[in-house]
């Protein structure tokens, strides 16, 4: 197992079976420390403790990597540096506006100064992050990719792969087992957890989705596996982001233009009732969109729909499939519909972000729903238009009344068109 | 109050259904995630030891019976099925003590006319843990700690089926069983029966004579 600026607790060390002298030169911390009502754990910084009938306490918010107590130890690696042949593989080309926020980029990791890019949907993050990876490995150091979402990490390794072919990257989540000793580490925002102090350079995608941004833990979790510059990507920054930003804690680069040129699709709102039904208007859409030649994510709020609505577009004559957070299928799911098994999916928000479908239309279901955030709407649109033979996909909101997020994401979106039709600004 | 497995915000409003016919109780799981266990209350089932079938005395509990062994008609609450065997993990194996009154209140009605006896750990799984994982589940009923378990080469858990039946006696009766009538043992999961067999049979050794039934959340 790669231990290179691990962080483990004393039950993942035991299961190693690693002999007293190895373990000679590894840092041992208590697993959490304070007293009284001040305890802290030290592997994800929660407050938040739970008794043992014996007395002792552990730590609730991060059991799921293993339990820890008062009583265990964590055992911290220290970092090495990593050679191994970080050449970039990957061919294509940046375009102006990119390349300039590439530069940026590598300036502020050499300056270990944090950085946000915000970029549209589809602006081409992962290509511009080519160079800055590049950069660092060649400089022997070590970097690690993490998003909160483990769909986005899944898609992004084989791109990654391909980009850097001479390396055995490392992905790490959930049941994601053993990982080749490599520099260039791609993993969820919970696996972080178990890293102290390992990254050069740490690249958060997706910064504002769930977990992350509920979770102080996992914000915690960046910090602690981190020496170096952190670089967040998001479409849709958080408050928390753009105060730092304005604050000038954040350096920030701008791309408000797809990597195509072409504009974001605006969503049309429709208004109306539709409560798991599938009225005039939506099928007319829906019809409509595959007529085109297209495929269409259709978005509904609560998982309960899903059975529902995927039963009503089976009655259009569609061929349709659902997905949702548990589905234990999710990633075969995803995949088929990349390759036009079905015309349709309908899920939840577990797609809205990190999924790349050519030719694909977005219905989103009771838009007006709480559980819609502005930049959940704006993530779910922005599966749209993706590809440069087919930027205008149409985007559809169905709602039953207008709300605060709806307003915000449309304003958002066309705001966005129209600081792309400038040249890159940088704010 | 938020649902002790998904952390779902639950809604404390009540319906007059709540309050008929006996005292309220407030659950600690919200209704979708309650859906996802199957409950065995209301099936045919066992008569013997409480498995979902159709009613008939099974193949093992005739085994019990030939052993000489009065059966323990047990009862049981929910199957073991994904849900439960994930929540089962979440609790013992990771020893998320937090969820150990995930199914308080949720305990049928005629418990109350009982002894109840819980199976403990034994000390090794005990210090282990930190919590006893029986004791925890029926925190919110009164117990009676009678039995004391001795240690085992391996738990239950990582044992074949044949195994589990070969089992040795490990249970000794600690406190004086004198005036009780009649005693439920209380376990967390039926699997082959030789655990709570084995009880019965200490308190049996021990002197006890009324009657014993057991009971437990899972079978």
């Amino acid at each position: 197992m790669d231990l290179n600026g691990r962080q483990l607790s004393e039950g993942e060390v035991a299961r190693l079976m690693l002999s007293e002298s190895s373990l000679a030169h590894v840092q041992r911390v208590p697993a959490i420390i304070g007293r009284g009502q001040k305890l802290q754990c030290q592997r994800c910084g929660s407050q938040v403790l739970e008794a043992l009938p014996n007395g002792q306490h552990y730590c609730a918010s991060c059991v799921n990597l293993g339990r820890i107590t008062d009583q265990d130890s964590l055992y911290r690696w220290p970092a090495q540096p990593m050679t191994q042949n970080g050449t970039l593989t990957w061919t294509g080309h940046l375009t102006p506006e990119q390349a300039q926020v590439s530069q940026a980029l590598i300036e502020s990791a050499m300056q270990r100064h944090d950085h946000l890019l915000w970029a549209v949907t589809g602006a081409g993050k992962t290509e511009m992050l080519f160079p800055v990876i590049a950069h660092a490995l060649a400089a022997n150091q070590r970097v690690v990719i993490a998003s909160p979402r483990i769909d986005v990490i899944l898609e992004l390794a084989p791109r990654l792969q391909a980009a850097f072919a001479h390396l055995p990257i490392a992905v790490y989540y959930g049941d994601s087992g053993e990982q080749p000793e490599s520099q260039l580490v791609l993993a969820t925002t919970h696996q972080l957890l178990r890293f102290y102090q390992a990254f050069d350079l740490t690249i958060v995608d997706e910064v504002d989705a769930f977990p992350f941004a509920a979770n102080p833990m996992l914000a915690f979790a960046v910090k602690q596996a981190s020496k170096g510059a952190v670089i967040y990507l998001t479409a849709t920054p958080s408050q928390e982001l753009i105060k730092r930003v304005q604050t000038k804690t954040l350096a920030v680069s701008y791309l408000p233009r797809r990597f195509h040129g072409a504009p974001l699709p605006v969503p049309k709102i429709a208004f109306g009732r539709h409560f798991q039904r599938v009225p005039a208007k939506v099928r007319r859409v829906l019809l409509e969109t595959v007529a085109s030649g297209r495929q269409v994510l259709v978005f509904v709020p609560q998982v309960d729909w899903l059975p529902v609505i995927e039963r009503l577009v089976a009655k259009l004559g569609l061929s349709v499939a659902s997905v949702h957070a548990q589905d234990p299928e999710r990633a075969t799911k995803v995949q088929n519909f990349r390759h036009h098994v079905w015309q349709c999916l309908v899920t939840t928000t577990i797609l809205e972000r990190g999924v790349t479908i050519y030719r694909c239309g977005v219905i989103v279901l009771q838009a007006d729903s709480a559980l819609f955030s502005a930049a959940a709407l704006i993530q779910m649109a922005g599966r749209a238009g993706r590809s440069a033979d087919s930027p205008d996909d149409p985007v559809w909101f169905f709602a039953s009344h207008y709300t605060r997020s709806l307003a915000t994401a449309t304003s958002q979106i066309a705001l966005m068109n129209r600081r792309g039709q400038h040249a890159l600004s940088t704010v | 109050m938020r649902c002790r497995l998904c952390n779902a915000a639950m809604s404390g409003n009540l319906q007059l259904s709540d309050l008929a016919w006996r005292p309220y109780q407030r659950l600690h799981l919200c209704q979708r995630c309650l859906r996802t266990f199957e409950i065995l209350v209301d099936r045919p089932t066992c008569p013997g030891c409480g498995r979902a079938n159709d009613g008939a005395l099974c193949q093992d509990c005739h085994r019990w019976e030939q052993q000489g062994e009065t059966l323990l008609h047990h009862s049981a609450l929910f199957t073991y099925n994904t849900a439960m065997k994930a929540f089962i993990q979440q609790y013992k194996g990771l020893g998320d003590y937090r969820l150990h009154d995930a199914f308080a209140g949720m305990w049928p009605h005629w418990l109350q006319h009982w002894t109840l006896v819980p199976i403990v750990s034994e000390p090794g799984h005990l210090d282990r843990r930190g919590f006893d994982p029986v004791l925890g589940l029926f925190a919110d009923l009164p117990l009676r700690q009678l039995l004391a378990k001795a240690a085992t080469d391996k738990p239950q858990a990582q044992k074949t089926r044949a195994e589990r039946l070969q089992t040795p006696q490990s249970f000794a009766v600690v406190q004086p069983v004198s005036g009780i009538k009649q005693i439920l043992l209380l376990d967390d999961l039926y699997t082959t029966g030789r655990t709570l067999y084995h009880a019965k049979d200490a308190l049996v050794a021990a002197g006890f004579q009324g009657k014993v039934q057991s009971f437990s959340l899972i079978r």
